[in-house]
This record gives structure tokens, C-alpha cells and sequence, in this order.
């Protein structure tokens, strides 16, 4: 029967962050992961806290750690620690993050022509958060037959979202539409397509020259230019090098629906990373039960495909998200219920999940279902479980913009937490 | 303003747009307004049934009549509109043998078609069905889907000069003594207000005909009474299923395009507006739907939705006339139609009402009903709407999601970008009802097209035409600070309303996929809170 110190299940933010910072500790780590994780609808921001909306993010972590039942009220002082881990692993891996919690949040331009606050986001949106000076305008270029990028309304939009925002914006925003000779049969294209074109250093030089061109054609003064999120996957720096040389000017990416180019980016750094220590991704692979000795994780059975399969481990990471990310599950009877272990599960009333319009403050009471822990991340029981991420109770993760900070700064707990709790590190001990 | 037609018509529904089809079908020129789209309420807010008769076999022979002819009309004049997946009256356990012993010679009494089948048959055909029933009947249930009969009824009206406004409200009737002199509409979109001037008036407003006779100072009492309906993600049968017992909730299940919706309740409301679903209700339907199909629970639920019936109460004194009903509400009420003359009742010569009836029987009801209104013009000309076919009716399969992509490529194809992958709505799709259309709302979209009616409800489909129409109005010239909204404003209304389907059917994927759309929207794209428009909940329309 194979062993390792620690199963985390779940490949999202917190589980691979809890992941690498167990095995940078010298653990042996296998990550389970029944889908592809929400990283795939990440936008690329990492959202901290964004209360209040004009505030720092440190502010905002300062004002949710005030709540009593908020993830922040026992990981606010982790936080700091975290974030600096991660700027140094996304900095490692080669996808830079600019921005830190001291840094005024800024608007930050969507694919929807609208704005959202942002502080931290990755290098590819940095140009997006400068201050916009006297005369400087923005461009909004997409490429013809993108379903997922419309310049136009992107623009439109952008202009109502700065006119109602404090603060000034842009002096003027203008839509251009590429088209791209070699681009124009091909129909259902996703930015997967695309960001795989930039990728390529041939399609990538030919694309952009069409793109500059056609902004030559659209673009009057000093300005910046928005594009789609798709300036590569696996060679996003050279992309992203090779746009603002073509394009003569500070270009960003604007955060799309999915797939997020990226999302899948930091998870490919995160991945990357953690195989590169030696750690092992069973992916495909949902838990089909959780073996406890003595009140203690003993062994964790998976399902695979033609027998159980059991690894034994004393220790195990929930990092199954909440609701959105499958962690819980709302079955037709009522209730909520934690799919692995079968938790106990903090819930609002049932009549009151989604109370309220779609734009009530806060949003709706259903977002702050999870489990409870101690503030060393423990369940009730059984001993060996620590909860990251999403699937902690108290949060309001779209509302407050904190989602990526509760994955940071509980994985960086969980992981202190573990190697506190075997005395030692986990390596040595638990094996 | 002022304008002049033969018949100003109230109520875009089925019934106002057959009557619109009749008067231009027998030469008078008609004016259609509906307070929004056509299709907007009950007729666009029922389980998509094409009703054999059988149901009413027992508890309203005429009325079973009535549909079994209809039936057979529609079949002939609409068939693009009609999946004839014919439907089973089954005896569950636990269900009446006297109501089954009775049923088929019942059907057969009030002239509708019904064949006693073996069980087995019907198990073979229709595995999701409860193991252990009794009896089951065969009848000609059919699936028909609605908006595109009242788009077909209104472009025949139309290719014969009528004219037909949407997001129109009538603000006044103006009455001098027993006639009417003008009446006021209100464009709702531009305000702008208009005097109509009319030979006659037919209210055909259903559920708020009695808020229209009310402008024109004439009492009538209809009973709203509310349906909730549940929409699952797959078909879960061929044929519709019906209980074999007396009419009740939850009994009705019919495979409508790429769903199935199980129907219905009936509660009594005071607010013909008032179509919020209550989580009880939902209960109920799932309770009785299990007795159909065992594990029900389990199956995906899209949304509920709920439709208000226009149940038509006479005055007390009028006994024995064709308005008659049964002294209890609700269910007991006759589910026939009646054809008001406000001239014998109340003393205004020229005001028809149309109400009662049901979605099968539409036509007749706009053929007595335009009867009635030739009379009064004194005229005469036959009616032709039960013969003549009506325009578009190529016949199709509703059952295969590929079929409207199959057509276009069929046609040539061309630019095949789908913005919606639930429903396969295409771009093309997409700019030709925008071509006809515009200007319009997302919700027109959906009616018009299906656009957000799938699984995700509308999660990427929502923004991408969004993303279309602003592109569109670009290119046309317009200001496109004018469309400005339509980007996140217009999506914010269309996501309100997907989640006020989902309120009461809130658990499953269908829960976790409502909250990953919002995460995306509010989160990761950033639509403002305050965007969306202050309206009650009460938009959300069926989504079959």
C-alpha cells in the first residue's frame, strides 16, 4: 500500500499552495483532484480583500479579520507572509506578479466593459492599474470572431464604468476590431486558440502585426491597449514582451470568462513547481472514503478505474472549494453536505440561501456556508484534517474579494499547522 | 396622436394574436399592444402541452371536446409549432380504478381519441415510468410550443396589414356613455403617448382582462390562479405522462424541446403579477411527480416558473349561460372559455372580453370571439383560420438539439459561431432576430430564439449577445453610449431573473452552476451590484 505524509485533495489555489509549501518543507505529498479546479475561472487578480472598495488590501483584511466568524479573524497575521511567498514562487516560476497589500486597490478594466478593484494582478494587467495621466486614452482591441471579447461593448461599457467611478480614467476609450485573415473560417475559437497562436513565435509575429496595423489605423495620441487575455500559455513572457514592442505602447490583458488564460497559468506555475519537489498529482480522482484509526486519518481509498486504490497518510487537506467549487454539495432532501468527510456544515437557513436580489449588498447568505475550525484550521474531527480555501466558513469570497487571500494564508496555516502538529516536520515524523 | 383602426386588440397572448389573425384574415384592420413582449405571460408561461381533452373527459366534457378538435386543427395549421410526441394516461398505484374504468368511455363520449394499451407497452416505451401501474391509455398529447404560434399568428396578421406593438400599455379607455371614444397607450420603452381611436375593443388580457374592463368602468371578475411548473435538464420521457385520475398537481409531465416540465399547481392569487414560486410548491409537484417517476428527486431541476390562469368567475345571476361555473374556485372552475359582450352585461356597445380557455383552444376562442366582432361591425366573412396554414410551417424535429444548427449548414453555412452552447443558437440566428427585431431586450432574445434556456441559463450566452448587439449598433452608427448599458445593465436583468428560477429549486449542479455564474460575473468580470434595474421579481418567464 503506497504512503505519504499528507493527501491534499483538491488542485485550486489553496490545495496546490498547501501542496508546495508542504513539500518546500520536505514532506511527501500527493494531491488529489476530481476536475480542473476553479483556477480555470480565475480572472488573474489576486484578490485579497477589496473592502473597503477605495482601501489597500491590508485594510481590507484588517476590516473582514473583524468579524468574528471570518477566515481572516484567525489568518489575518499569516497574510502578510503568504502573499510575499507567493510574489517570490509566481516570480520563480516566470509569471511576476506586480502590486502588494499596502497598494491602493485601482479599477481594473473586464471583458465586460465594466471595472473591478484590484491591487495585486499579475504582470500582464500591471499597465492596466498605473494612474491615468492628462490625455491619455485606451484602446480596446480584440480580434474578429472572438465570442468572448466584443471592442465595442468593451468600450462602451469602460466609458460608463470610469464616467460613475471616482478618480480620473482614460480621455478617451475607442474600440478596434482586428481581423485576421488567417483567423476568419475558423468559428467556436475559445482563447485557448489564440493564446496558443502567441505561444508560437511565427503566428505570434504575424498576429501582431495585423494588431498594429489596424491600431495605426485607430489610435490618436498616447494610449494603452487592452487585449483579450490570451498572450500566451506557455510562453506568456515572450508574448507579452513581443505585444508591447509590436503595439508601441503599455498594453494589459483584460480578465475574460473561461477558460482563463490566467488561471491556468498560475496553475501551471503551481503544478510545475510542485512536481519539480517531488510531489505527485492523482488527477481524475475523486476521494471514495477516508479510513480513521484511533480518531486519527489513517488512509485515503480513491476509486480509480479498475480497483480502490488506498494510500495511507496520517495527515489530509481539504481544499475542496465550497458550493462553487463542489466541496459541498446542496442534495434535493436540503441541507448541505462536505463530500468527503461528511462534515458538519455551517449553514444559513435553508428559505434564506438566496435572499434577496442578485445585487443585494454582500450578496446572497448562502455564500458564507462552510465548515468551522479551530485557528489551527481543524475540523471537529477526525485529527489529522485541515481546511484551506474556499470550503471555510464565514466568507463572502465574491462580495469581499478575499478568496485568494483565504487560499494563501490558510494554506501558509495549514502547513505550519501540520508540521506544529507532528512536532516536527511531517517528513520525518510521520513516515 | 391620434390613430384609427377597426379592432384595437389587448393582449399579445395566443388568444390576442389569433384574434389579430382572424379580423385581418376577414379583411377589418386590427391593432395588437401587449404592456411587453408578445408571449410574455400566461401563454408563454404554461407547460407546453397540446392538450388531447382527455383531461378534462370527466370534470368538463365540452371543453374535452373543444380541445380534441383543436388539437387536430393546430396539428393541421401549425405543425412547425407541434412535436406530436403523443402522451399516456397512466393509472399509478395508488390511483382511483373507478376514475380509470370510466376514463375511456368517457374520451370516447366527449369525442376524444384514447386506446387502452397494455402495460408493458407503454413500460418498454417509457422505462423512467413507475413499474407497478395499472391501466394506460393512449391519446393525442403533443408538445407545442408557444411563442413561435404567436409569432406565426402575428406574422399572418401582419402580411395582411395589421399592426402589432410591443411594450405598449393601455393607460385609459375613454367612454362616453355605451361606446368608447378613444383609448390611450403608453410606449413603455419611449413614453411617448397616443390616442387610438377604435370601432370596437376586444380585451383578450387574460389573467389582467379584469384590470382592462376596470379603465373602461365594467366590473369583471377573473381568478387568477397560478401554475408552478419545473423544468428538468433532460427528456424524461417520449410522450407527455399524465396521472389517470382527477385532475390534480403535479400530474402532467411533457418532453418539451430538449427538457421535460412537470406540471402543475393551482393556488388562487389576488395578483395576476404575483408568479413567485414557493419552495412548498415545489415540494408538492416533486412529491406527486414520484409517483410517476420513481427518483425524480434526484433528476436535474433547471427552474421553476409559474404562469397564472385566467379563470373567469360570472356574476352570480348569470345562471345558465355560457359563462357557468361550479360555485368552488380553482380547479373546479370550467376551464372553457367565454366570449363577454360588455353590451348585453354592462352597457358599452363596443367592448368584447375573451376569457377562460387554455393555450389549445386558442383559435376557437379568437373565431367566436372576431364572430362576436363582426356582428357588431355588421358584417360578414367567414373565418378561415382553421383551414388556411400558417406561414413558416416547414416541419422539423424539436427533440434534436442539432436540428436548427443541421438546417443552417444544410443551408450553405456559413458563419456558424454559436454564442449559446446550450441551445445552439448561432450568430446568424442571433442577427436575424435582431434584424427583425431590434430594438429589443435579452428577454425578447430568449423568447425569440431560446438563447439562455440550457443548463447554464444563460451564464456565457448572455454576455456574448450582449457583445453582439453592441457591436451591431456600432457598426449601424449609433451612439454607443445609448448601448452602453446593454454590456452589464441588461445582463444584470437577465442573471436577476435566471436566479429568480432558481429560488425554489435551489440544491444540486443546478445551485453550484448559479453560483459559479455569479462568481464569474460579479467577481471575475465585475458587474456592478447597483446596475441592476429596480424591478420586482416577477420577469422571469418559462424557460421551455
Amino acid at each position: 500500500m503506497p504512503s505519504t505524509d499528507v493527501v491534499v485533495v483538491g488542485s485550486g489555489l489553496a490545495g496546490l499552495a498547501t501542496a508546495v509549501r508542504l513539500a518546500e518543507e520536505g514532506a511527501r505529498v500527493v494531491v488529489v483532484a476530481a476536475g480542473s479546479a476553479t483556477l480555470s475561472w480565475a480572472g488573474g487578480p489576486l484578490d485579497v480583500a477589496a473592502v473597503p472598495p477605495d482601501g489597500t488590501p491590508r485594510q481590507g483584511v484588517a476590516n473582514l479579520a473583524a468579524h468574528p466568524g471570518h477566515p481572516y479573524a484567525v489568518l489575518s497575521g499569516d497574510i502578510e507572509a503568504a502573499v510575499a511567498w507567493f510574489d517570490a514562487t509566481m516570480a520563480h516560476g516566470g509569471l511576476p506578479y506586480e502590486g502588494d497589500l499596502d497598494r491602493p486597490l485601482r479599477l481594473l478594466p473586464t471583458a465586460l466593459g465594466a471595472t473591478r478593484p484590484a491591487a495585486i494582478v499579475p504582470a500582464g494587467m500591471a499597465a492596466a492599474l498605473e494612474p491615468w495621466r492628462a490625455g491619455e486614452g485606451l484602446v480596446v482591441m480584440g480580434i474578429r470572431g472572438d465570442k468572448d471579447l466584443w471592442p465595442a461593448a468593451v468600450a462602451a461599457g469602460l466609458r460608463r464604468a470610469f464616467a460613475a467611478g471616482s478618480g480620473p480614467g482614460p480621455a478617451s476609450i475607442t474600440a478596434v476590431t482586428v481581423a485576421i485573415p488567417d483567423l476568419a473560417d475558423r468559428r467556436n475559437r475559445s482563447a485557448l486558440d489564440l493564446a496558443h497562436r502567441f505561444d508560437d513565435p511565427h503566428q505570434r509575429a504575424a498576429l501582431l502585426a495585423h494588431m498594429s496595423r489596424a491600431l495605426d489605423g485607430g489610435r490618436s495620441g498616447p494610449c494603452r491597449i487592452a487585449l483579450p487575455a490570451a498572450l500566451g500559455l506557455e510562453d506568456h513572457a515572450a508574448a507579452l514582451a513581443a505585444a508591447r514592442d509590436a503595439l508601441g505602447g503599455p498594453v494589459f490583458e483584460l480578465p475574460m470568462v473561461p477558460p482563463s488564460i490566467p488561471g491556468l497559468r498560475l496553475q501551471a506555475v503551481l503544478r510545475r513547481r510542485f512536481l519539480a519537489l517531488g510531489g505527485r498529482i492523482l488527477l481524475g480522482e475523486a476521494v471514495a472514503r477516508v479510513e480513521v484509526d484511533a480518531g486519527r486519518v489513517a488512509r485515503v481509498v480513491l476509486p480509480a478505474a479498475a480497483r480502490e486504490m488506498t494510500i495511507r497518510a496520517p495527515a489530509l487537506v481539504l481544499a475542496t472549494g465550497g458550493l462553487t467549487g463542489g466541496g459541498l454539495v446542496a442534495p434535493a432532501s436540503g441541507g448541505l453536505q462536505e463530500t468527503v468527510l461528511g462534515l458538519p456544515v455551517e449553514t444559513p437557513p435553508e428559505a434564506a440561501w438566496l435572499a434577496g436580489r442578485a445585487d443585494a449588498p454582500g450578496g446572497h447568505p448562502i455564500a458564507l456556508a462552510g465548515i468551522r475550525t479551530d485557528d489551527q484550521l481543524r475540523p471537529v474531527k477526525p485529527a489529522g484534517v485541515r481546511i484551506v480555501g474556499g470550503l471555510l466558513a464565514g466568507q463572502r469570497f465574491v462580495d469581499e474579494r478575499c478568496g485568494d487571500g483565504v487560499a494563501l494564508s490558510s494554506a501558509w496555516r495549514a502547513a505550519a499547522s501540520l508540521r506544529e502538529d507532528a512536532g516536527a516536520p511531517v517528513g520525518r515524523v510521520a513516515a | 396622436m391620434t390613430t384609427t383602426t377597426d379592432v384595437l386588440v389587448i393582449g399579445g397572448g395566443a388568444t390576442g394574436a389569433g384574434v389579430l389573425r382572424d379580423l385581418a384574415r376577414r379583411g377589418l384592420r386590427g391593432l395588437l399592444v401587449d404592456r411587453g413582449d408578445a408571449g410574455s405571460g400566461t401563454s408563454g408561461r404554461y407547460h407546453g402541452l397540446l392538450h388531447s381533452g382527455a383531461r378534462y373527459v370527466v370534470s368538463d366534457p365540452l371543453a374535452a371536446r373543444e380541445c380534441a378538435v383543436e388539437n387536430e386543427v393546430l396539428r393541421r395549421i401549425a405543425p412547425r409549432t407541434i412535436e406530436d410526441t403523443g402522451g399516456w394516461y397512466v393509472q399509478a398505484p395508488g390511483d382511483p380504478d373507478a376514475y380509470a374504468a370510466g376514463f375511456a368511455g368517457a374520451c370516447a363520449a366527449a369525442g376524444v381519441p384514447c386506446e387502452e394499451r397494455p402495460v408493458d407497452e407503454v413500460l418498454a416505451r417509457e422505462p423512467g415510468l413507475h413499474p407497478d401501474l395499472h391501466r394506460a391509455f393512449a391519446v393525442r398529447d403533443a408538445a407545442l410550443e408557444p411563442w413561435e404560434l404567436i409569432e406565426a399568428n402575428l406574422a399572418d396578421a401582419l402580411a395582411r396589414g395589421a399592426e402589432v406593438r410591443r411594450y405598449v400599455r393601455v393607460t385609459a379607455i375613454e367612454r362616453a356613455g355605451r361606446r368608447i371614444l378613444s383609448v390611450t397607450l403608453a410606449d413603455e420603452r419611449t413614453g411617448s403617448v397616443e390616442r387610438v381611436v377604435p370601432r370596437v375593443v376586444v380585451s383578450a388580457a387574460g389573467a389582467w382582462a379584469g384590470g382592462v374592463a376596470a379603465l373602461a368602468g365594467v366590473s369583471l371578475r377573473i381568478l387568477p390562479g397560478k401554475g408552478t411548473m419545473l423544468v428538468f435538464a433532460e427528456r424524461l420521457s417520449d410522450a407527455v405522462i399524465n396521472r389517470c385520475h382527477p385532475p390534480g398537481d403535479g400530474d402532467i409531465m411533457v418532453p418539451v424541446h430538449t427538457v421535460s416540465i412537470l406540471g402543475t399547481t393551482d393556488v388562487q392569487v389576488g395578483d395576476p403579477d404575483d408568479t413567485a414560486v414557493e419552495r412548498a410548491e415545489v415540494a408538492a409537484l416533486l412529491d406527486e411527480g414520484e409517483r410517476l417517476f420513481p427518483g425524480l428527486r434526484e433528476r436535474r431541476v433547471l427552474r421553476a416558473y409559474a404562469g397564472v390562469r385566467p379563470l373567469y368567475e360570472p356574476p352570480a345571476d348569470d345562471v345558465g349561460g355560457a359563462g357557468t361555473a361550479a360555485p368552488a374556485g380553482g380547479r373546479m372552475i370550467r376551464r372553457s372559455h367565454v366570449v363577454i359582450d360588455h353590451a348585453s352585461q354592462d352597457g358599452v356597445d363596443d367592448f368584447v372580453s375573451i376569457v377562460g380557455g387554455k393555450l389549445t383552444t386558442y383559435r376557437l376562442m379568437a373565431e367566436q370571439t372576431v364572430d362576436l366582432v363582426m356582428r357588431k361591425l355588421g358584417t360578414r366573412a367567414r373565418c378561415t383560420t382553421a383551414e388556411e396554414v400558417l406561414p413558416g410551417q416547414e416541419p422539423r424535429h424539436n427533440h434534436w438539439l442539432g436540428a436548427r444548427l443541421a438546417a443552417h449548414e444544410a443551408a450553405g453555412g456559413g458563419d456558424a459561431d454559436l454564442i449559446c452552447e446550450c441551445e445552439l443558437v448561432t450568430r446568424v440566428e442571433l442577427d436575424g432576430f435582431l434584424d427583425e427585431r431590434w430594438p429589443c431586450s435579452l428577454d425578447d432574445v430568449r423568447r425569440g430564439t431560446r438563447l439562455g434556456m440550457g443548463p447554464c441559463q444563460g451564464g456565457f450566452c448572455t454576455f456574448r449577445a450582449a457583445g453582439v448587439i453592441a457591436e451591431r449598433e456600432a457598426r449601424e452608427g449609433a451612439s454607443l453610449e445609448a448601448v452602453a448599458g446593454l454590456a452589464s445593465t441588461s445582463a444584470a436583468a437577465f442573471l436577476e431573473e435566471r436566479l429568480n428560477g432558481l429560488r425554489a429549486v435551489a440544491w444540486g449542479r443546478q445551485l453550484q452552476e448559479a453560483l459559479l455564474v455569479e462568481g464569474l460575473y460579479r467577481g471575475v468580470l465585475g458587474l456592478p451590484r447597483s446596475s441592476v434595474p429596480a424591478t420586482e421579481p416577477e420577469a422571469a418567464d418559462a424557460v421551455h
